[in-house]
């Protein structure tokens, strides 16, 4: 295999190679073993991967497409290094982030002293779709509102900065351990040399912290996963994740509150739920307090929670913290809850709710990536440079009828990692999503779903707009 | 157990022996195809859509057709048995729900399991009747029997023996007791209409159940109808015998723990041991074999729907909670 004809820009920083075209130091085994391999070689390691996949049916629904109910996410086999040391720095970085998080949302549920203080305007937070009044006033046990957090990172020549917070039902963790065991046995004596941290005991972390969030007093509390059901496009790694964490996988229909306690319907009888896992968005959560067509979640469910019988995680109305507008504030919320200064930065982000950061975005719309704030998933985003003038029009028009649903940010130069395309290495660019988990303390394992864009030249990593995987090795000190 | 989950065990147990059932029956009839009379050959179809229940798609399995007709008749019949999307019964569908199933209960079974599903299921969503007619259709169906029996041994050597396996297990039992009885009903009626058929063709029948040995060494090689139904039906060594599915469909239900509710739970094993008994007791004594046949279609039916009272749609107005 060989990395003449790669193609290395300066302003896009390369995972792997250094501008002159020498490996990383970090990446220089793996540089070397991907030499030694001819094409035939490492096209049937790649061969291997896909067809594990396949064999195995790890899935990623696309809506609206009829063809892809499971389409196979595809996993290109080159892993992705990272230093210890860079680790290190995100570690510190994201569980910094996810205590200021869970602090803010305490805060504005309760007294909303962030607010009072004029940090965040009211009007961001209360005029957010993904607030929820109903939570006003509620004690989380151990004052953790988001347990489970996935966020996305981005690197550019100027380093790692946050894209975005996944705080409702960050999914991709069952893609990261699934990459790691086809590639590490696809590239075994290069993993072996090459020092990797495991991921591989992600489900006990989960579980421990599930655990810890159960109400008082239930030893050997009895914990669900919620999932909407097999139709969602994450149905691949709620299945994935009930098996590692030993939990009942239900939907909606299973569960039923009775006395203010949650029951799931079993052979033996009814049996009482201590830890809801749910992987169901809020809206659909409970329809006595949330929307009342749902069929997915569970009469009762909040009030059950309220009274402390049960716990659910993440909590309701975390929504409001990984809002696209809120994000522009979360640097201030470290400083304010922490008093210490952001590790990880955020990408510069205008909010179309001020004037001139409207005018702003709407007179540089084809350098930017204006993005609704309700949406994920890379879903009612119009990319700048990627667009037509006709849909530049169209997009500018629904931003002034509504600027307050938008944000913009600049497109960024996001890193490159090789990828084998068509038998040869080609950059293409990525993103990582670790995943941070807290209960009474935070856990991470040393990973993350490493996305990327597999169409040449494109920036969306996102699995429903035809982004792959890829494995991230986090190397030993 | 969570109760759906249990449930969809047991629908997987029911929808992969009835693909390799009908995987069996057709394997056996498209074998039939190359050399033998063209009366058995409709006599066969004849028996595989009478112990389905269901009409061939046109209208009728007719009588006096040439081979040529026969044969194109029968890529016709073959094809709506096999893969056609609209008739629930088909191969592809059986096959296709029971893998459906398996998928919603991938953290209940291992992950052998899965694979070994999923590839079969790769494997079969590629073909159609046309691809799998030009060659030899009967390696099809040799290969999807073959695929479900290595599933059922990565399952017997790796699936823990909890309450699912056991709900899995008994859907295969009663959907297997529930199939015998409905084609030695098929059979006798069959048998029937062609009544100069020799043996009534019953040497394909103990090749479905592989009986031939067994009944060689208990009776003698000239076949006779009544005693390969008696064999078939109450042969306690028979691996595939009426008897022995409902024997297993009462020992698996024995196995499992008790529902919500005591009564709902006992009437149900009072069924399985009742029609155990009827097999067991009451064949040999009875001359109505089609009566008794009946009766045990109609109680495995009972059975279903006791087991769903019982374990998975059960009131919850006043349940034992635990």
């Amino acid at each position: 295999m060989e990395f003449a004809a790669y193609d290395l820009d300066d302003g896009i920083y390369d995972e792997m190679l250094q501008p002159n075209g020498e490996p990383r130091e970090h990446s220089r085994l793996l540089y070397e073993t991907l030499c030694r391999l001819s094409s035939e070689e490492i096209g049937n390691i790649q061969e291997r991967v896909t067809r594990s996949f396949s064999n195995e049916g790890i899935s990623f629904t696309v809506y609206g497409d009829a063809e892809a109910n499971e389409r196979i996410i595809p996993v290109d086999c080159l892993p992705r290094i990272l230093p210890a040391d860079e680790w290190k720095h995100l570690e510190i970085g994201l569980t910094q982030r996810l205590a200021a998080l869970n602090r803010f949302l305490d805060d504005v549920y309760g007294e909303a002293r962030i607010i009072g203080d004029g940090v965040i305007p009211a009007d961001v937070v209360r005029g957010c779709p993904q607030y929820r009044s109903e939570m006003c006033g509620v004690s989380v046990p151990h004052g953790t509102w988001v347990a489970v957090c996935g966020t996305d990172l981005v690197r550019t020549n100027q380093g790692f900065q946050v894209l975005e917070d996944n705080l409702r039902v960050p999914s991709g963790v069952s893609y990261m351990i699934a990459n790691r065991k086809v590639v590490k046995t696809s590239l075994r004596r290069l993993y072996r040399s090459s020092r990797v941290r495991g991921v591989e005991h992600y489900g006990r972390l989960l579980q421990e912290t599930l655990r810890e969030l159960s109400p008082s007093g239930r030893k050997d509390p009895c914990i669900a996963l919620l999932t909407p059901g097999v139709y969602n496009s994450a149905f691949y790694e709620h299945m994935f994740l009930a098996r590692e964490i030993g939990a009942e996988l239900v939907e909606g229909r299973d569960l039923l509150v009775n006395g203010g306690f949650v029951y799931m319907r079993t052979t033996t009888g009814l049996r009482r739920v201590d830890v809801v896992y749910r992987r169901v968005d809020d809206d659909f959560l409970d329809p006595l307090v949330f929307r009342e067509d749902s069929l997915l979640g569970v009469p009762g469910l909040i009030h059950a929670y309220k009274l402390g019988n049960v716990a659910v995680v993440n909590a309701p109305g975390t929504g409001i913290a990984d809002d696209k507008s809120v994000y522009a504030y979360v640097p201030d919320m470290i400083r304010y809850y922490l008093g210490e200064e952001p590790i990880l930065g955020n990408v510069q982000t205008h909010l179309c709710r001020r004037p001139e950061e409207l005018e702003y975005t709407l007179d540089n719309l084809e350098n930017l990536v204006v993005k609704r704030v309700g949406e994920s998933g890379g879903y009612g985003m119009l990319v700048g440079p990627h667009s037509t003038p006709e849909e530049r029009d169209t997009y500018a028009k629904q931003v002034r009828a509504n600027p307050a649903d938008f944000i913009s940010q600049p497109v960024l130069p996001l890193s490159r990692a090789p990828c084998l395309i068509e038998g040869r290495p080609e950059p293409r660019h990525v993103d990582l999503r670790p995943f941070v988990l807290h209960g009474t303390r935070t856990r991470l394992v040393p990973g993350a779903f490493c996305r990327v864009a597999l169409r040449r030249g494109s920036l969306v990593v996102n699995s429903s707009q035809g982004g792959g995987g890829k494995d991230l090795w986090v190397l030993e000190a | 157990m969570l109760s759906r989950s249990a449930q969809g065990l047991y629908w997987m147990g029911r929808y992969l022996e009835r693909a390799q059932h009908l995987c069996r029956l057709l394997q056996l009839q498209v074998e039939a195809l190359v050399d033998r009379p063209v009366r058995e050959i409709h006599l066969g179809w004849s028996r595989i859509y009478g112990a389905l229940n269901r009409q061939p798609p046109f209208g009728g399995i007719q009588f006096d057709r040439r081979d040529n007709y026969t044969l194109a008749d029968s890529y016709t019949l073959a094809g709506d048995l096999t893969f056609e999307r609209s008739n629930p019964d088909s191969v592809w569908n059986c096959f296709a729900l029971g893998r459906e199933n398996a998928r919603q209960m991938r953290h209940r079974i291992s992950a052998e399991m899965w694979i070994c599903l999923n590839l079969a299921y790769l494997r079969i969503q590629k073909l159609n009747i046309e691809n799998i007619w030009k060659t030899s259709p009967e390696n099809f169906y040799a290969e999807t029997v073959e695929d479900i029996h290595t599933f059922a041994g990565v399952a017997a050597t790796t699936m823990y023996r909890d309450e699912g396996w056991h709900f899995m297990q008994l859907g295969h039992s009663i959907e297997r007791a529930q199939h015998s009885a409905a084609l030695f009903l098929s059979q006798i009626a069959t048998a029937r209409l062609y009544r100069d058929s020799p043996d009534g063709d019953c040497t394909a029948l103990l090749r479905l159940y592989h009986a031939f040995d067994a009944y060689d060494r208990k009776h003698s090689v000239e076949i006779q109808p009544h005693q390969v139904l008696d064999l078939l039906a109450t042969d306690p060594l028979l691996p595939n015998s009426l008897c022995r599915s409902l024997d297993s469909a009462a020992a698996e239900l024995a196995a499992i723990p008790q529902g919500p509710s005591a009564t709902g739970s006992a009437a149900a094993s009072r069924l399985a041991g009742r029609v155990q008994a009827l097999i067991r007791h009451e064949w040999p004594d009875r001359e109505d074999r089609e009566a008794m046949l009946r009766q045990i279609g109609e109680h495995c039916r009972s059975l279903h729907d006791q087991i769903m009272a019982a374990y998975i749609d059960y009131s919850v107005e006043a349940p034992p909670v635990h």
